[in-house]
């Protein structure tokens, strides 16, 4: 509303200025405070190129990590080869006492450049053959830089890329010379390891996993039946001889499978490839082991797309490999999902219930008024505070208490006495609940007196006005509140680290083992992903282009969600102008 | 639902009797409403709750949990040492007469007995480890014999406890040498004691007694030594060391023993005791008389008096003197009862021998009678003191606090000690009496002065705050001073308001005054667009991209403050020389571009020109300068500059023959040639003014500006900037907004320019908004965290340098609270970093909320 009347007097002010022109009087230079209205609309510029330059920063490098790059093979003066894709250029300031080591003629230049040297980072890959993976080169010791086409970049899955030739590749047992990255009979060998790593996997994670979890379940039951009737009872000798009972036959199938994983990988030792780098250093791994491999130089807009494509697929649908740097964050997208969602279906009814609470049922007064400062209030709350309330009151209070009671056969294993799904939702829920009271709350004053009013005075109980009228009417401003609460707690990472994320979960926490959802279990997600690969990695350098998308990623849910609430404010506020009283 | 209602009145009409269903479904939401509602409440304040709980045990000191009185049979009473087992079951004393008895502590029973002694030789000296079991004798005819006492501890289960074990106190049982404990899920503990002793060594000349020795086991595991010095009756101080090697070839061992005679003591030398290390590097020989003569024996062949000081004051006689854990600390006890401790530090000018002197460091409260009986803990800094009048006394040293102050009542206390899981404190008195006190001491280290006040640590040359809480060892003493992490959470929230606070606000009025309704309904909502990007990701580009960048461009990044602001004032100036129909013509969507412009073009310039900027203020080198090198007169000029010009412009006002008010200042080119001038003047005066404090030996490096870093404050300051300004937009840009639409038309209406209504009218009216803006935002910008953790290099020191790091309550939490284990010191102490948070944050956050209230009445009334 207010919006509207400061339009009017903005365009009443133009038009009076004009009509003072008009009449030809000018304003005293200092009464325009024009310096000082400069410094103002700087200050507003600054924050615009802030904002548009950081979200530009990060979507350019997020959109652009995947597109393959070409290779370059660099010459340096000393003879040495570099051969990888250029990450990036920058100048950088060479320490003087440097400076002065140079040949003359460096120097000169160096210095004529004040001091500035340009260099650019090659991605160079080859970390087990040469103990790093990326490497500065400054421009003045490059002799020459080519790209010659049969260079190949390949993606594996241990070490990272490579960068170099194929020697040869053996095809069931068949070898085969000097074979190109587009040769056939390489791809679909290549398309079949990969199935046979895809079909290992399964019997590995899935099946093994369902024995291993039946073993472990009849364990449970003995130790179980041992701490509830001692150890001597009839009761833990039954449960003892079930497990005997019950186990031979896993074990058996266990061996089964086992023994076909190992038939498979002895398949798969029969189809390697030897790869050589650019120097000629060799070496041979098994043709699974290469996620994707390409002729970075030679290829068609066509096939960049499809690389391009293929590899938002990987990142979307796969698991993270090499400490997180590569690999997909499926992990971590259904990590995030499934805290934000839980923790929506937490605090949606009790913040809800406490603004209706505050709204309709409260008597007005100073004590309600205070309540409502302290909700304000907690809003401003830092979330590590809520990190911390979670650890110690959700994890080791309340955990601990139901492990004493519930899984004392676990003991001292932590079930719920330790960070966990539910632990981090009920957290993140009580960090975000004053964002959906104070909305509900705006929502519920915005519904016209008048219309409760009505109800009442046409008989509806107290009740009935509010599920049948109020809370239909507020419904969208409601909506918005709980929108933006999981917008806040999408991207909240502090409180988290402290209460069930991990770098890594071995488990999903909804899985085909009953009870199918775990909600005990520590998840990944994406923004703590973001830190762990930044921060905690070998090499950053490494990690950050996967850094980058996770990053835009998560922007973009965040985003999203932010723009889901603006549009159902924006449709409410129009549903409320039709309908006044 | 619309049918659900009209139903619901038909049936009114007819019966005029409410359903039943309806009236319980109403009771129903009536109850759950108002459970929940004042259950979330009461939860939201169960979070303070909750940590105060947490957070209270550490300034709880200890209490005692129960007392316990015995004889102990077989015993004289004249005990050397003692020593108790981690349960505190049995007991083991070392009797004046070189007898070693072993007691049942619950019952007084005699378990065992051992003697030391062969022959009519007696005992003139004794020393034990600081653990107490393993001891060394020394007779009075110039032998040592050196002696292992080990309390064993093993579990059994029920089935395999021997039969016909006699009962003693309690439910413990005895087979009349070991103990058994019966504790949970049917098993018993068994503790039994081994003595052994080892062949006499031959130390002093046949027939010299010695009077003092000290023994220490050092080395390594894979080479152990045994070091030990002795003092004889002539005053011969000797330091020996026992090696044993093994024969790699036939797997015997062999052990040497070899000595070195220290330079003696002058006759008459009333020896008290003796102190060595256990690298056997330092030997101090305290006399009863209160001095302290320490040997410097790092080269054993060289060793010399390297200091000697008294300990106690004149006519004070010096009756205990002991290492606390970590050989750090040196504890004295005097016949006056005080306690001290003295730390020896490397001291310039001290006047010893090799630089270092005994400095006292903390001075314990005194107890009323003579110390007499001295126990370190060999976990902690925790110790006992016993004193001639019976009082026990519970103390620790980092936080100087007395724990406990235990009475017995005896006044003949011979030997106390604590017990090793710090729960218990023994104390054997004459004719064999035993005085147990259980206590609970969880969190020694800690009180209100060790959290927030200047503490003096071990290896620290004076008082200081200082985190630092990790510990690789139980010598390490913990330093848990919340002080630097404070002080890192307000630099950083104060660099990054700093940067903040005149974008947030001056874009807030610009964009509420001076834009029209499309623009602003474009800006408004990207500048909040801000406010969604997770913190997480504003830490990882301001620390992985932002800092290296910074780092290599930080010549342009500081000349970007000085051309920028310089940029949009010329822009402004020029804007000025149009003719003013053109002038008001352009207005705003269209005039922030042009802003937007000579922003960019101030940026180019601070790029472009760094280099020579960098040479000519900063020696060449930024970061080199900001370590010391080059002189600070030019960037102080530069410093000083806008306060030149400000103090100029003041200057000038208070002069109207100077402020040229008799001409409207219409003349843009006048105007601008003005400011060329006045800027030339300010940067003269400002020069004028850098030599000056330069001269008076002013250097601005050591203050706010020094030694660079990569991950510094400017790096944070910035990228919170990024959390912190689109809340304080949003609420100033509202609170502008929001003043009333008849005074700004009132204004107008006079004929006052919206520049003019703007700063006079506006503005006053919504301070008050503004100012809650600000709060909150300090808010935000102390609870921050992510940014904190990945940006801010997280070293806990005080200084105001903005290119330094720092460690932040955040971040420390973030970091730290993971590896805590559950209920330990450390656990609570981040509990009362986020305690510290929460107060910080609410405080700021009532205080914002309030003022907002009031400028909302404010607003309503006017």
């Amino acid at each position: 509303m207010t919006t509207i009347t400061a339009d009017d007097v903005q365009q009443a002010d133009r038009d009076s200025s004009q009509a003072v022109t008009r009449r030809n009087i000018t304003i005293p230079l200092k009464a325009r405070g024009e310096p000082a209205l400069w410094a103002l609309g700087g200050a507003l510029s600054v924050g615009i190129v802030m904002i548009f330059g950081f979200l530009l920063l990060v979507f350019y490098n997020g959109f652009t990590t995947f597109i393959a790059k070409p290779v370059a093979v660099v010459t340096l003066k000393s003879g040495e080869l570099v051969a990888g894709e250029p990450t990036r250029s920058e100048l950088y300031k060479l320490a003087p006492d440097a400076v002065k080591a140079l040949a003359p003629t460096d120097a000169a230049k160096i210095e004529a450049r004040g001091g500035y040297e340009q260099r650019t980072l090659y991605r160079t890959g080859n970390y087990d053959l040469s103990g790093y993976d990326f490497k500065w080169v400054d421009d003045r010791n490059v002799a020459r830089a080519e790209f010659p086409s049969d260079v190949l970049f390949v993606e594996r899955l241990e070490w990272g890329a490579f960068v170099g030739r194929i020697k040869a590749a053996a095809i069931d047992g068949k070898t085969v010379s000097t074979p190109t990255a587009k040769d056939p009979a390489l791809v679909q060998a290549h398309e079949a390891a990969l199935q046979r790593l895809q079909a290992i996997r399964n019997i590995e994670r899935n099946l093994i996993g369902r024995v291993n979890y039946d073993l472990e379940r009849l364990r449970l039951k003995v130790r179980r039946a041992e701490l509830n009737y001692g150890p001597t009872s009839p009761e833990a000798a039954a449960a003892r001889a079930n497990e005997v009972e019950a186990s031979g036959p896993l074990r058996a199938q266990y061996e089964l499978l086992a023994a076909e994983a190992q038939r498979i990988r002895q398949i798969d030792q029969k189809n390697t490839v030897t790869l050589a780098d650019i120097a000629g250093k060799e070496k041979t791994l098994p043709l699974s082991g290469l996620v994707r491999f390409y002729a970075a130089n030679d290829l068609t807009l066509a096939d960049k797309i499809g690389i391009y494509l293929s590899r938002w697929w990987e990142f979307l649908s796969s698991d993270p490999r090499e400490a997180n740097t590569e690999g997909g964050v499926l992990p971590a997208i259904f990590g995030t999902v499934a805290m934000t969602l839980l923790m929506v279906l937490m605090v949606a009814p009790v913040g809800v219930i406490t603004a209706l609470y505050l709204r309709e049922y409260a008597q007005q007064g100073r004590l309600v008024s205070v309540v409502r400062i302290s909700v304000n209030n907690l809003a401003g709350v830092p979330s590590i505070v809520y990190g911390v309330f979670g650890l110690g009151f959700f994890a080791y209070g309340l955990g601990s208490s139901i492990d004493e009671v519930f899984f004392l056969e676990r003991l001292p294993n932590p079930t719920y006495g330790t960070g966990g799904l539910i632990w981090a939702a009920l957290t993140l829920a009580l960090l975000t609940v004053p964002v959906v009271i104070v909305a509900t709350e705006e929502a519920l004053s915005a519904v016209p007196r008048s219309m409760r009013e009505g109800s009442l005075a046409c008989g509806a109980s107290k009740w009935q006005t509010i599920r049948n009228i109020v809370l239909p009417r507020a419904m969208p401003g409601i909506m918005t509140g709980i929108i933006l609460a999981m917008a806040r707690g999408a991207g909240e990472v502090a409180p988290l680290m402290l209460v069930g994320v991990v770098k890594l979960a071995p488990t999903l926490p909804i899985d085909a083992y009953f009870p199918y959802i775990h909600l005990e279990r520590s998840f990944m997600h994406l923004g703590f992903h973001i830190y762990d690969v930044g921060f905690q990695s070998r090499n950053s350098e490494a990690g950050k282009p996967m850094v980058f998308v996770t990053t835009c990623l998560l922007i973009g849910i965040i985003t999203v969600l932010n723009l889901a609430a603006i549009i159902i404010r924006s449709r409410l506020k129009r549903r409320f102008a039709g309908s006044q009283f | 639902m619309a049918t659900d209602t009209s139903t619901a009145s038909r049936q009114r009409v007819k019966s005029r009797v409410t359903r039943r269903s309806v009236l319980i479904s109403d009771a129903i939401a009536n109850w759950v409403i108002r459970i929940g509602g004042l259950g979330v409440i009461l939860a939201v304040f169960g979070i303070m709750v909750f940590l105060v709980d947490v957070v209270r045990p550490l300034f709880s000191g200890a209490h005692l949990v129960g007392q316990h009185e015995v004889t102990l049979k077989g015993t004289s009473g004249r005990v050397l040492s003692e020593l108790v087992d981690e349960y505190t079951t049995i007991i083991v004393s070392v009797e004046a007469t070189g007898e070693v008895v072993v007691n049942d502590l619950g019952s007084g029973r005699l378990l065992k007995s051992n003697s030391f002694l062969t022959g009519d030789r007696k005992v003139t000296a004794f020393s034990s480890t600081l653990r107490g079991d393993d001891v060394a004798f020394g007779f009075d005819d110039g032998t040592l014999r050196l002696g292992r006492i080990k309390i064993f501890a093993e579990i059994l289960s029920l089935a395999n406890v021997p039969s016909g074990l006699t009962k003693l106190a309690g439910n413990t049982l005895t087979d009349g040498e070991a103990v058994y404990v019966p504790i949970e899920n049917d098993q018993v503990r068994k503790l039994s004691v081994s003595v052994t002793l080892e062949e006499p060594q031959r130390i002093a000349p046949e027939g010299t007694a010695l009077i003092a020795v000290d023994y220490r086991l050092g080395g390594t595991v894979e080479r152990p030594t045994t070091s030990f010095v002795s003092i004889d009756a002539n005053g011969a101080v000797r330091l020996s060391r026992l090696e044993t090697k093994r024969n790699l070839l036939t797997g015997k061992e062999q052990t040497s023993l070899s000595s070195v005679e220290l330079p003696s003591l002058p006759v008459g030398t009333d020896v008290a005791s003796v102190l060595m290390t256990s690298q056997a590097d330092q030997v101090y020989v305290a006399e009863k008389s209160g001095w302290v003569s320490r040997y410097d024996a790092r080269d054993p062949s060289k060793a010399a008096v390297a200091e000697r000081i008294r300990l106690t004051p004149e006519g004070v006689r010096l009756t205990t003197l002991g290492f606390l854990v970590g050989e750090q600390s040196i504890v004295a006890g005097g016949s006056d009862g005080s306690v001290n401790i003295f730390f020896r530090l490397p001291t310039p000018g001290a006047g010893t021998a090799d630089g270092f002197a005994l400095t006292k460091a903390h001075e314990l409260a005194p107890q009323p009678a003579a110390i007499v009986a001295f126990d370190p803990s060999d976990r902690s800094k925790m110790f006992v003191t016993a004193d001639a009048a019976g009082n026990i006394w519970v103390r620790h040293s980092t936080s100087e606090q007395t724990l406990l102050k235990l009475r017995t009542g005896a006044t003949d206390i011979s030997a106390v000690s604590l017990s090793p899981r710090e729960n218990a404190v023994v104390a054997v008195a004459g004719h064999g009496k035993a005085f147990t006190f259980s206590m609970d001491a969880p969190h020694p280290e800690t009180t209100l002065r060790t959290i927030f006040g200047k503490i003096w640590y071990e290896n620290y040359p004076e008082a200081s705050y200082t985190w630092q809480s990790s510990s690789g060892t139980d010598a390490f003493e913990p330093k848990f001073s919340l002080a630097p992490l404070i002080f890192g959470t307000v630099k950083a929230a104060f660099y990054s308001l700093m940067f903040a606070i005149p974008i947030a606000l001056c874009g807030a009025i610009y964009t509420s005054q001076f834009l029209g309704g499309r623009v602003r309904g474009v800006v408004k909502p990207a500048m909040e667009m801000m406010a969604s990007l997770p913190s997480v990701v504003l830490g990882f580009i301001a620390a992985l991209i932002l800092a290296p960048i910074v780092e290599n461009w930080i010549g342009a990044v500081v000349l970007a403050f000085v051309c920028v602001p310089l940029s949009l004032f010329a822009g402004a100036y020029l804007w000025q020389l149009l003719p003013q129909p053109v002038a008001q013509r352009v207005g705003g969507g269209a005039k922030l571009l042009f802003v937007g412009a000579s922003l960019v073009a101030g940026l180019y310039a601070a790029i472009h020109l760094a280099p020579l900027f960098e040479q000519v203020f900063f020696d060449g080198d930024f970061r080199a300068w900001t370590s010391g090198a080059g002189s600070s007169q030019p960037f102080m000029t530069l410093l000083f500059w806008p306060i030149a010009f400000v103090g100029l412009v003041i200057f000038i006002r208070t002069i109207p023959a100077l402020s040229g008010s008799g001409r409207a200042g219409d003349d843009g080119a006048r105007e601008f040639v003005r400011w060329l001038a006045m800027l030339a003047l300010s940067l003269a005066l400002a020069a004028g003014l850098a030599a000056l404090s330069v001269w008076a030996g002013m250097d601005v490096r050591g203050s706010f500006v020094g030694t660079y870093v990569q991950r510094n404050t400017l790096v944070v300051g910035f990228a919170m900037g990024f959390a912190v300004i689109p809340i304080m937009y949003t609420i100033a840009e509202d609170a502008l907004t929001a003043v009333p639409e008849h005074l700004r038309a009132a204004s107008l209406s006079c004929g006052a320019t919206p520049w003019q209504t703007a700063i006079r009218v506006i503005l006053p009216t919504a301070l008050s908004g503004i100012f809650a803006a600000v709060m909150i935002g300090l808010g935000r910008a102390v609870g921050e965290t992510m940014i904190v953790v990945m940006a801010a290099g997280n070293t806990p020191i005080i200084d105001w340098n903005i290119f330094s790091g720092l460690r932040a309550l955040s971040a420390n939490i973030a970091v730290e609270l993971p590896e805590a284990v559950k209920d330990g010191t450390l656990y609570r102490m981040l509990f009362l970093a986020a305690l510290t948070l929460f107060i910080m944050t609410f405080v700021l956050n009532t205080i914002a909320e309030l003022v907002r209230l009031r400028f909302r009445k404010r607003a309503a009334q006017l």
